[in-house]
């Protein structure tokens, strides 16, 4: 079995709906779908054979014309109420034939008789190879209905005979029902959407007519797509991904015992109702299925799958609250990125989840068709015609009523939502909220209850050491901070130590990559949550007696006073027991947790709805089980009996203390947790006066550290709330035995086995001697976190360092092989210890080996940013690397352009989430483009650049203020899905045709399927990070526990890309902990061609791997911006990096040459060359490694390495012409100008003119002779992308998301056409993301922009009339300008720079995020009014704004009263201006 | 909580200030003044507490450096001595005695460029202050095991084995021939490095956790090696190393030739007020003295000399002092202190005058050539360089050989060529014999070497003994 699971599917997507408000059905609305999704192709993927798409389709009404007429050819006789089924059958007869029997019998049980199956005429020609050969017969069933049923009845019934006739077939892959119902069909396929109406004629005839068409162009992470797969299913269609969904389909599952409709009295026969795999979009289709048939209305429906952030958003009132509180505890949110249209052939709508990260605009025409999709401008309305245009905000849900003609806005569905209960009265009189610890001074702290031996009993029982008690319990109980560590994490993993270690450490957190965003805990804090909620839940479809007792709390980390809370609750609704953790130890774990899980559900059946699991009844007899262990256990065999939604499991337990141990309980099925030795151990440290606080503080401290620790792990998965991260099991456990995983952790992915039931209770054994037998012993040191002796083995101890350093330093090959000694023969640490190099090959001679200079071009320095790191080393990197031929990388954090052209220069330049100093210049100067979606370090997260390093210099190129701390963000904002990958791809290749793009992943399980994904969206370089690897400062929780062995994520990459056949068109990159060329011979044999380093040459240049490069101290000179440090304590030179590589290449050829191959990607793929040794300690035996050396065959052209170039499908036409139209006025610095059409499908238009500009005269060069172009038409998205200096683009007509993304200057002017029915600042005019990273230039646009306008933008001066939500967030610089409405959450992260809103309504402050800036008025501040004044008159006089000219012209009565200045608190508002346009050259005069 | 992360910038590493030479260059007392509370915070805050803490890596013992660097800035001394006795029998021994330079401070991340963080210095301020504080080690948790073990040698091997028995249950009993515990620290290393007065302190603290002493007993002598056998559970041997070098002078014997050792024994002797007609009190007032050798047992015989009034003192040494084996702290503190320093000249006989009495040393002059196997480079003669050094005593300090007593081999312990008793660290039971029930460590095992090195392997023994005691 390999690792690479084809059943893995990911996939994002263009969408889109078009209907009539007035549900007048025609065949044209038809027609414009189709053309207005052929325009969103660049959304979607292609495969291999250039046709096959990923799937595309349409849901439309059912064309009742069109089935009539067919009726009447076939002499059918169709009755009043009849239904369609559009069904994919097997291509083979027998399995065909059963299949359609056994839905005729299903529909006649149901009463329901079958006129005639008509097969589906459909043209395969138009199809690619493999889409062809998958291809199932289509055919579609007519059926009449009894007479005198409702359309809503049979569709009822529908429900029920589809998921009977799913159930009963079983055994054939193809069988699907893509639409049974009275009301809509789908047709979907495999195919371009070009192709859709010639693959199915149906769709061409024009009497097949609808007033609602929904639809989808796919985008799948896999070259093998299925059929079914294909958007829309049976209600909606799906862009984005539901990140929530393992969390989903538990809660599916544990909760359906639970469903029943007095309208469908069989449901249950109906169960499973939601499918536990493939594709998210098709789960929540199931479960918005259910609710439909089980008589929910679509509103309720969709607000209580897709809530927005309700808990903290500042403009909902208390019964919307209330409603929300109360649906709340029937279903946990399934959280996107999720942008979703649906119908059910009256309503069509549109949400978005409460992130809002896809797009949705919408524009109403005169002929009274709303469009609807992700972009804007997909079919060709003129102006004239256009009578509205919007978007869909995030939380937002936009419904509209074919039938009355009604469009309902959010706020029309949620006011009819809450008046239709008291929710506010049920909320108040049954739901309890427990007495906050945080708040109320009264409640008890509880006193220590163990004196000093019993707490190191406990302690010493546990596995506590001091090191965790000082560096993690101490830190959390003073700062409420987790503890920030540098330089990865270079202990084995837990499976492979020769210690006891926590059950905690198996456990790797998941975190999103590509397919969907991480989110940002910190600055986006009011769409999070971690309340809870206990009691026994209700069925959710009867609202009247739905409302529960239920008792309800912001935090799932229990402190004394919530527990002692929970068990004094009234027992007729809450009765607790608690259940005893310890066992005999002669009864063995695995029985122990056997016995426990038939107490725990004997207890729910007698009617206990708190189970308490504790384990503080030590003894010396006595062992306990593992709480996560116990937790998982205890969740599957109450979701296998249908009790967990009656009861709700509580752990009290000494084992969990840091955010990660408390994740994992939670993500196993812990409802909360109470850490009691924590508070024990705090309680001493209160005590001995080392915490210098009191013990309430230190808990209240500790408490909040924690659950910021557990917002920054489910915002790593782009999970919003706890509700939706519960039982989620999103870990991947790492050298678990498959007893303990099916026991205790079912579903969780371990893949390589290891240990079982005997090793964990050998463990606790040995803690249970060390703890009763050793009394006398102190706790032990440590020595996880960093080398102590006699503690945990660590890759980079004194010695390896030492060795290396002396190697490097006298250039003598005997020195090296001291070192690699070392490295070769220690203990195992890593997977790659355990696979060992076969000896058998015939040796060839050394000079037979291809020579030393091949190989430098394969090595790579990883990414350190000048920032991490001071000049003189990263110079002195950048030099050894590319004297050498290798590649260095700048990092994320600009580079100076000096450098560029000169043997300084970084020739991979990274991009990535914070964009700092990302300019056209500094993307022209690289070979390689990297785009950074995540670091081993830190997986998932965003990075912060303190203030004390961001040194003058540091902040010139990073255009930002000497001093203010630099926040990057978890994601890209331009990045939430593989197609938005795509685009940015696409972006840079653009700017720089020239460079390879390369993506570089953290291995984690499914990072084969994100690989090829990212192949389909043209990469030509993946680089594979391990977790080990990282330089960067992290979380300590992050360090230790997320990511995992790049050993698997590059094996996995390599099966996938081979099976898929992608691999030949692209270059795979290992890096992470790698350090000699051992390890580049078994990297090179599991799939690598280039080679990562980034510990190796730094300890070369005389890190000491001191783990204090946070700290801006270090002692090295290395990781310092300290100028007494770096300028007199750096001792590195170029020559001992090179010396470093010289001697890894001298190892690797000698290895080589005893294996007898000659180049080094005839060791790629050859697995055959590695062994399985075996270990040492039990567990290490228990390793199944196969799955790693699973060799996968190559399709016939294709290969096992990289080959020919991935050349992209969309060469960008009006670039081209814009470029070699230009290209003479660039060269002469002459200026020029012209005009051109453009529609949505023209992308990134401007950026290869401004990739030519920068690189002939720097970013700024042609200011002075600026090139005119002007535009009419939708702008497809990245308009004027990285725009350069003297390149002025102006758009009449409207623009689609990332408009002037990291422009650097220049001006990008967009405004409506003269005469326009809509007024500018009421309609949307540019996208999401617009300026993302700017350094400068001007942007004037006559409209709204959607959300996170300015996001990280750092010089852009912009004016616009209206923002989304996150408005300037992370901003560093620039000025914005809003002459309208602002959605929530503006200002966050806002470190530099400011902002001019006008604030109409007056609620304007309250949508700032007040943490980093201040809200001033402008009153008595001339300066500023006049400076306002000033861009007002600009905007208009470069829009011809109404809006502008209206605000001009009532200013100083009016208007300058209603202005708001937005500024960082750091910035005195007096120097405001002082700043503006922190250019480098102006930030430079300034400190020089 | 640490203060300032650029302490080690803004603050110089510091030693504690010595006291005036006219005062040290006559008393045997120690010459430093004692840290203040203050100095000890500001140089301990100047720990980086580094992610490889080379300190605590060179460190025979392993101590844990950085950890009880934190708590003396801290100020919780008693939670530091507390650490610094879970890796260390006798720290405030190390911290006086140890050639930091060599270990912990010589491979301090600071060394190089900043100054490496005093650490020796701390810790004999953290264990002095606990211990004048009244701390004492807390042994009310150890369950007794019943276990008896014999060390012989009190040692700092012997010691560092008793220590980490009785802390497990097992209860030793010391036997030594000097009449104080220690060994050498008692009686090979002057008082102005280590006073008297520390190793009494000890002795009266390990005897109150329960080790017994038998002071002034020799076994093999006194008491029969086979009835330790018979007697206890376990033996632990440490012996040390005692028969000196010689390196065959013409005139090695005459009158006035004195062993380093010897000279040593009985000045520490005199200073406890006793008398041993095996090491009798020698005074060097007035004389004229040449101590051969470069060692830090040369380096005391010079400094001994000097506080008995010698004329003049002066230290003859084959290599420069680049290649001086000693401690360069202790190569200083001597040249302050008035010693002549003559490298580069090999001893080649002692001149004697009419009488029988010492006249001169005659040497030659000498030329560094190629490394040896251990790196140091070998002095070789330069002809024609002869000369006599005028001297009236001479000391010869060129280092020790073992003298294994016959009853090892008489009760199967197995020698290794060098006359080293054969106990590998690596073996099933670390540090024990060829006879199973006989642990060794110290100088007896490895030859001659540092104090720090011989606590570690006794501490280590006691490991290897408790768990061939399954206790």
């Amino acid at each position: 079995m390999s690792l690479y699971d084809r059943q893995e599917v990911r996939d994002n997507c263009g969408f889109g709906l078009i209907a009539h408000l007035s549900g007048e059905a025609s065949h044209r609305l038809v027609r414009t779908a189709i053309t207005s999704l052929a325009r969103m192709t660049h959304r979607g993927g292609i495969a291999a054979d250039g046709r096959t798409g990923d799937g595309c389709g349409l849901l439309l009404q059912k064309p009742d014309g069109f089935f009539q007429a067919i009726a009447g050819a076939e002499g059918w006789t169709l009755g009043g109420r009849y239904g369609v089924g559009m069904v994919f059958l097997s291509r083979e007869t027998d399995k065909a034939e059963a299949a359609k029997t056994i839905i005729d019998e299903e529909l006649e049980r149901e009463t329901l008789s079958v006129v005639g199956w008509r097969q589906v005429p459909v043209e395969p020609e138009v199809l690619g190879d493999f889409a062809r050969q998958t291809m199932p017969q289509i055919v579609q069933v007519l059926f009449n209905g009894p007479f005198g049923w409702g359309s809503k009845d049979l569709e009822r019934r529908l429900y029920m005979v589809k998921r009977r006739v799913e159930k009963r077939v079983t055994d054939d892959p193809d069988f699907y029902i893509a639409s049974l119902s009275n009301l809509v069909i789908v047709y979907k396929g495999l195919c371009r959407p070009v192709d859709l109406p010639r693959f199915y004629p149906d769709l061409a005839d024009i009497r097949m007519q609808s007033a609602i068409c929904l639809f989808h162009q796919r985008f799948s992470t896999n070259t093998l797509p299925r059929w079914p797969l294909a958007h829309p299913f049976r209600y909606l269609a799906h862009n984005g991904e539901i990140n929530t969904i393992t969390g989903n389909r538990q809660w599916a599952k544990s909760r359906s015992y639970k469903f029943r409709s007095p309208l469908l009295p069989d449901m249950a026969e109906a169960a499973p109702f939601v499918n536990m795999s493939g594709s998210d979009s098709s789960s929540l289709d199931n479960m918005l299925e259910l609710f439909l048939a089980g008589g929910m209305d679509l509103f309720r429906a969709f607000r209580l799958l897709i809530p927005p952030a309700w808990q903290n958003h500042p403009d909902m009132d208390e019964d919307l609250r209330a409603f929300y509180d109360f649906n709340s505890m029937h279903m946990e949110p399934w959280d996107g990125p999720a942008g979703i249209v649906m119908s059910d052939g009256r309503f069509a709508a549109c949400g978005l989840d409460r992130n809002g990260l896809r797009p949705a605009r919408y524009v109403v025409t005169k002929d009274r068709l709303i469009t609807l999709a992700s972009e804007v401008g997909i079919w060709d309305y003129e102006p004239d015609e256009v009578i509205e245009k919007g978007r869909v905000g995030p939380g937002e849900l936009l419904v509209i009523d074919t039938l009355t003609g009604r469009r309902w806005t959010s706020w029309d569905i949620d006011r009819e939502l809450k008046g239709r209960h008291p929710y506010k009265k049920w909320m108040d009189t049954c739901c309890r909220r427990l007495n906050s610890f945080d708040t109320e001074d009264t409640l008890e702290t509880g006193a220590r209850d163990l004196d000093d031996d019993r707490l190191l009993l406990y302690q010493k029982l546990f596995g506590y050491s001091n090191e965790e008690i000082e560096q993690m319990i101490t830190v959390l109980g003073e700062t409420s901070q987790e503890p920030v560590a540098s330089m990865g994490d270079d202990a084995p993993m837990a499976v492979l130590s020769s210690r006891q270690r926590s059950l905690y450490d198996y456990f790797r957190q998941m975190f999103a990559q590509v397919t969907n965003p991480p989110i940002d805990p910190l600055r986006e804090r009011h769409v999070m949550s971690l309340a809870t909620c206990v009691g026994r839940e209700q069925n959710v479809f009867d609202e009247a007696q739905g409302h529960a007792y239920r008792v309800m709390f912001q935090s799932p980390v229990l402190v004394y006073s919530d527990l002692q809370q929970l068990l004094n609750l009234d027992s007729s609704h809450y009765r607790h027991v608690i259940l005893d953790l310890n066992y005999p130890r002669e009864v063995g774990l695995k029985a122990a947790i056997e016995e426990l899980c038939r107490r725990a559900l004997a207890e729910t059946e007698n009617g206990a709805v708190l189970l308490v699991l504790s384990d503080r009844n030590i003894s010396a007899e006595t062992l306990p089980i593992p709480a996560a262990m116990a937790v998982g256990a205890v969740q599957r065999i109450l979701v296998e009996n249908s009790r967990r939604c009656d009861a709700n499991i509580i752990v009290e337990t000494a084992s969990a203390r840091d955010p990660h141990h408390m994740a994992v309980l939670f993500a196993m099925g812990a409802t909360a947790v109470y850490p009691y030795l924590v508070y024990e151990s705090l309680g001493r440290l209160v005590d001995e006066g080392i915490l210098k606080t009191t013990l309430r503080e230190a808990i209240r401290n500790y408490r909040k550290g924690v659950d910021k620790g557990l917002l920054k792990i489910l915002s790593k998965m782009g999970i919003s709330t706890i509700a939706s991260y519960r039982c989620s099991q999103l870990f991947e456990a790492i050298g678990l035995a498959k007893e303990v995983t099916e026991l205790c952790f079912n579903g969780v992915a371990s893949r390589i086995e290891g240990a079982g039931f005997a090793d964990f209770q050998e463990d606790q054994e040995q803690l249970a001697r060390y703890a009763w037998q050793r009394l006398h012993k102190p706790l032990s040191r440590g020595g996880l976190f960093k080398y102590i002796h006699g503690g945990e083995y660590h890759a980079y101890n004194p010695d390896v360092v030492q060795a290396l350093q002396k190697a490097v330093r006298t250039g003598d090959f005997a020195d090296y092989q001291v070192y690699s000694g070392l490295v070769d023969n220690r203990p195992v640490a890593c997977l790659r210890d355990l696979l060992r190099i076969k000896k058998d090959g015939e040796p060839i001679a050394l000079d037979e080996v291809e020579p030393a200079e091949n190989f430098y071009r394969r090595f790579d320095s990883a990414a350190m940013s000048i920032g991490a790191l001071g000049q003189e080393a990263h110079e002195a990197l950048a030099i050894g690397m590319n004297r050498l031929g290798g590649f260095s990388n700048s990092g994320e954090g600009g580079e100076d352009p000096e450098r560029f052209g000169t043997e300084r220069v970084s020739k991979i330049k990274q991009v990535a989430s914070g964009r700092f100093g990302v300019t056209p210049h500094y993307l022209m100067s690289a070979e390689v483009l990297q785009i950074k979606m995540a670091q081993g370090a830190k997986p998932g997260e965003g990075g912060q650049l303190p203030g004390n390093k961001v040194t003058a210099q540091i902040a010139a190129l990073r255009y930002s203020m000497p001093g203010v701390t630099l926040i990057s963000p978890p994601p890209h904002h331009d990045i939430y899905s593989i197609e938005d990958l795509a685009q940015l791809i696409f972006d840079l290749k653009q700017v720089n045709p020239k460079a390879l793009i390369s993506v570089k992943l953290v291995a984690e399980p499914g990072i084969g399927t994100i690989a090829t994904g990212v192949v389909k969206a043209y990469a030509d370089l993946i680089t594979i990070s391990g977790y080990d690897g990282g330089t960067g400062a992290s979380p300590l929780t992050s360090v230790k526990y997320a990511g995992s062995p790049w050993e698997l994520g590059l094996a996995e990459t390599q099966q996938a890309l081979v099976a898929n056949g992608l691999r030949h068109k692209v270059l795979l990159q290992v890096d992470g902990g790698l350090k000699t060329g051992r390890d580049i011979v078994k990297a090179a044999i599991l799939g690598a061609e280039s080679f990562g380093f980034g510990t190796g040459p730094l300890i070369s240049l005389g890190c000491k791997f001191l783990r204090i490069c946070h700290l801006n101290n270090c002692a090295t000179g290395v990781a310092t911006q300290d100028e007494t440090l770096r300028k007199e304590y750096f001792a590195g030179v170029p020559e001992m990096v090179m010396n470093y590589f010289r001697f890894m290449v001298r190892e690797t050829r000698m290895l080589m040459a005893e294996l007898g191959i000659a180049r080094l990607t005839d060791l790629i793929g050859r697995t055959d060359l590695l062994e399985q040794v075996e270990g040492i300690t039990p567990r290490q035996k228990k390793l199944n490694l196969a799955p790693i050396l699973e060799t996968v065959p190559a399709p016939a052209n294709s290969g096992l390495f990289f080959r020919e170039r991935n050349i992209p499908a969309d060469p960008g036409r009006l670039n081209l012409e814009l470029a070699e139209r230009f290209a003479p006025a660039v060269e002469a610095l002459a200026g020029g100008g012209g005009s051109f059409t453009i529609r949505n499908t023209d992308r990134a238009v401007g950026a290869r003119l401004s990739g030519q500009i920068a690189a002939r005269h720097g970013n700024r060069g042609m200011d002075e002779h600026p090139i005119h172009l002007l535009f009419s038409g939708s702008a497809g998205q990245s308009f004027g992308a990285w725009n350069a200096g003297g390149l002025h683009m102006v758009l009449t007509g409207d623009a689609s998301d990332y408009v002037g993304k990291g422009m650097a200057g220049g001006k990008l002017v967009i405004r409506a056409p003269l005469g326009v029915a809509y007024k500018s600042h009421e309609a949307v005019i540019i996208g999401n993301t617009c300026l993302y990273g700017a350094t400068g230039g001007r942007l004037y646009a006559a409209g709204r922009a959607g959300e996170r306008f300015a996001v990280r933008n750092s010089g852009a001066q912009a004016v616009v009339e209206g923002v989304g939500d996150n408005g300037c967030e992370y901003m560093t610089g620039g000025i914005v300008t809003v002459l309208g409405d602002t959605g929530v959450n503006f200002g966050a992260g806002m470190t530099g720079g400011f902002a001019y809103v006008l604030d109409e309504s007056g609620a304007f402050t309250g949508r700032v995020n007040p943490e980093l800036v201040e809200v001033l008025t402008l009153a008595g501040r001339a300066v500023l009014l006049e400076h306002l004044r000033g861009i007002l008159n600009t905007h208009f006089l470069e829009t011809g704004s109404q809006r502008a000219e209206r605000l001009m012209t009532a200013f100083d009565e009016h208007y300058a009263g209603m202005f708001k200045l937005v500024k960082p608190r750091t910035s005195d508002v007096e120097t405001l201006l002082g700043h503006r346009g922190t250019s480098p050259q102006e930030t430079l005069a300034e400190v020089f | 909580m640490r203060q300032n992360v650029y302490q080690f910038i803004e603050v110089e590493r510091l030693e504690p200030q010595k006291k005036r030479i006219e005062r040290r260059r006559h008393e045997f007392v120690e010459i430093y003044h004692p840290f203040q509370k203050r100095q000890v915070e500001m140089q301990a805050d100047r720990c980086i507490d580094c992610g490889n803490p080379y300190c605590e890596w060179k460190c025979p013992v392993h101590n844990y450096i950085p950890d009880w660097l934190r708590l003396a800035n801290e100020g919780r001394i008693l939670e530091a001595a507390e650490l610094c006795h879970q890796t260390n029998t006798l720290p405030e021994v190390c911290g006086r005695v140890c050639p930091q330079d060599r270990l912990c401070e010589g491979a301090c991340t600071l060394n190089n460029d900043f100054g490496a963080v005093t650490i020796g210095n701390i810790e004999k301020h953290i264990v002095d202050t606990a211990l004048q504080m009244g701390w004492r080690p807390d042994l009310s948790k150890v369950q007794p095991t019943g276990r008896r073990a014999a060390v012989v040698g009190a040692g700092p091997a012997g010691l560092g084995c008793a220590d980490v028995l009785i802390r497990n249950g097992v209860t030793p009993t010391v036997y030594d021939r000097h009449p104080e515990i220690g060994g050498l620290l008692t009686f090979g290393i002057p008082a102005f490095k280590l006073e008297k007065t520390v190793m009494e302190l000890r002795r009266r603290i390990f005897t109150d956790m329960g080790i017994e002493f038998r002071l002034g007993v020799e076994v093999g002598r006194d008491v029969a090696f086979a009835d330790l056998l018979a007697d206890y559970d376990a033996v632990f041997v440490g012996t040390g190393m005692y028969t000196a070098m010689r390196a065959g002078l013409a005139n090695e014997d005459a009158e006035g030739v004195y062993d380093a050792l010897d000279y040593l024994i009985g000045n520490a002797d005199s200073l406890l007020g006793m008398k041993r007609a095996s090491y009798p009190y020698v005074d060097l007032a007035g004389r004229r003295v040449v101590v051969l050798g470069g060692g830090d047992t040369a380096m005391d015989c010079l400094r001994t000399a000097l506080r008995q009034g010698a004329l003049d003192v002066a230290c003859v040494y084959r290599r420069d002092r680049l290649n001086m084996p000693g401690s360069a702290r202790e190569v200083v503190n001597a040249l302050d202190e008035g010693v002549r320093f003559l490298w580069n000249l090999q001893p080649l006989e002692i001149v004697l005058g009419e009488s029988g009495e010492i006249t001169g040393v005659r040497v030659v002059g000498t030329r560094l050539g190629d490394p040896d196997e251990r790196g140091r480079r070998r002095p070789e003669p330069v002809p024609g360089t002869e000369t006599v050094l005028d001297a009236d005593c001479v000391i010869i300090a060129f280092g020790f050989t073992p003298s294994p007593p016959p009853w090892l081999a008489e009760n199967g312990i197995t020698l290794t060529g060098r006359n080293l008793i054969e106990a590998p660290a690596g073996g099933r039971y670390p540090f024990q014999t060829s006879n199973p029930k006989v642990f060794a460590g110290g100088d007896a095992v490895r030859g001659s070497d540092l104090v720090v090195a011989a606590i570690a392997e006794g501490r280590l023994a006691a490991e290897g003994i408790l768990e061939w005691l399954e206790v």
